[in-house]
């Protein structure tokens, strides 16, 4: 691809590129129920909150997250567990627990808008 | 066969950290040169051989979990509220979205039919990217191969400079010249279609006024039309919702109970605070005691530890899961909007994962 100057287009720092997965999943080969995760056209904004979640999974022995070069917009990450668990599971679960987490902010956030202002007509 | 690896759960949360390793676990500690104990301590089973269940499910952060202290400044666009018992990475994850993935309107294009004013066409059009679109971006999609009426708004400026016939010679530029300044109110807003005038009825579509794009003289005119898409800050800071979305940890002040500070020395606290924390009680017998009335105000400037009479008896810290966010809006979206829009992006993102994994197992 053509980039005047070696910068690339901004648009690449969220738009998938035309043979580019988003997730790629690679096992590990030397440790049990490891795994690694690429994540393409992400940041430490999902990132870390990935890594946060993935630490609070009981199943979870090691979870880290690293974005290896700052001008390439993917991170990495590695999770191992417990063998009673897969690495696929835990991030799985830490996802939809994300979500979830996400939902009950909006939730108590718009409650605590409403209270303040009354029963205003809220467009959003 | 597999070897059943138990993991052990530790004690339930009856068990507590001793004192001085909660204060660890959950404050920031202030000090005179630095802070310390920043960390968080996320591990689940980091406690466990002292019998405290540091883990956090859905339930107990629901249960922990609340939004406060919700200020809504209308006249300055200023919104601040507080998220309690949430960690570091998800606030900023909030704060990195507000910034850079909530979307907005902005000039991308400029077609500029005549420009004899000093001011470069480039230099203009830059001027012009940088200037607050005041459109609902929900009511557009992102620009696809073509301009239309769905997915870009139109402004036009038409403006030439004349002498003013009353001024005199001596006059300042501003009565001598009419249209001197072409200021973002010249933004004339030109609807492609019925939709668009039915949208603008409804709230109008324009341009924050107020902010001087150019300076003409006599006879140089501008003629342009500007082309606004819906874009995101990461793509270019025009893009950017928000003047800026910051937060901060709440300060936690203690004065030690043992060594109170009494009499004339509490005074000198209250004087020495510039963001007033600190006043005076009566105790009773004429004593006075200093206490912390406002810890919220706190700057951490340290003046009041900096002093050796007060170094070792006032303790300053940051309560790690209680942030303070304040989201000041260019005038684009309203802040609340921008909060609630930043929350659905993030789901949105972890959505999109979601079903890339699923697509994995199947």
């Amino acid at each position: 691809e053509e980039a005047w100057m070696n910068a690339p287009d901004r648009f690449e720092l969220f738009t998938l590129g035309d043979n580019e997965k988003k997730v790629v999943f690679t096992k590990d080969t030397k440790v049990r129920d490891a795994a690694s995760f690429i994540i393409a056209k992400e940041d430490h904004t999902l990132g870390n909150i990935l890594r946060m979640q993935l630490l609070r999974d009981k199943e979870v022995l090691f979870a880290g997250y690293k974005v290896p070069h700052p001008l390439e917009t993917h991170f990495v990450v590695k999770i191992q567990t417990t063998p009673t668990s897969t690495p696929m599971v835990a991030i799985q679960n830490s996802i939809s627990e994300l979500i979830s987490e996400a939902s009950l902010i909006e939730e108590r956030f718009k409650a605590e808008l409403q209270r303040k202002r009354g029963p205003e007509q809220m467009y959003m | 066969r597999v070897k059943q690896m138990e993991v052990d759960s530790g004690k339930d949360k009856n068990g507590k950290l001793p004192s001085d390793l909660e204060h660890k676990r959950t404050r920031v500690k202030v000090g005179i040169l630095a802070p310390s104990d920043a960390a968080t301590y996320e591990s689940y089973g980091m406690f466990n051989s002292m019998g405290y269940d540091n883990s956090i499910n859905l339930q107990s952060f629901k249960d922990g979990f609340q939004v406060i202290n919700v200020k809504d400044d209308k006249e300055n666009n200023e919104l601040s509220f507080d998220m309690v018992g949430i960690d570091a990475p998800l606030a900023n994850a909030f704060r990195r979205i507000m910034i850079s993935e909530v979307p907005t309107m902005a000039i991308e294009k400029v077609y500029i039919v005549n420009n004899t004013g000093v001011i470069q066409d480039e230099v203009l059009a830059h001027r012009l990217g940088l200037v607050p679109v005041i459109a609902n971006p929900s009511d557009f999609e992102f620009p696809g191969t073509e301009d239309s009426a769905t997915n870009s708004i139109c402004f036009t400026i038409d403006i030439k400079c004349t002498k003013n016939p009353k001024a005199s010679n001596d006059a300042p530029a501003k009565l001598k010249y009419i249209n001197g300044e072409v200021m973002s109110d010249h933004l004339i807003f030109k609807p492609a279609g019925e939709e668009q005038e039915e949208l603008a009825s409804r709230s109008p579509i324009r341009v924050q006024p107020g902010i001087l794009l150019a300076k003409l003289r006599h006879n140089q005119e501008i003629k342009l039309e500007a082309r606004c898409v819906k874009g995101l800050g990461k793509d270019h800071a025009k893009f950017s919702p928000v003047a800026t979305a910051t937060y901060r940890l709440l300060p936690e002040i203690t004065i030690s109970e043992k060594q109170p500070i009494l009499g004339a020395e509490a005074a000198d606290l209250v004087k020495l605070c510039p963001m007033k924390v600190f006043d005076i009680e009566d105790i009773g017998k004429g004593k006075q005691k200093a206490v912390v009335a406002n810890p919220r105000e706190c700057s951490m400037c340290r003046e009041c530890i900096r002093d050796p009479r007060f170094a070792d008896r006032v303790t300053l810290a940051r309560v790690k899961n209680h942030f303070i966010f304040s989201v000041e809006s260019t005038g684009a979206v309203a802040p609340k909007d921008i909060v609630l829009q930043a929350i659905q992006v993030l789901k949105d993102k972890c959505l999109v994962i979601d079903e890339e994994l699923a697509r994995k197992v199947v």
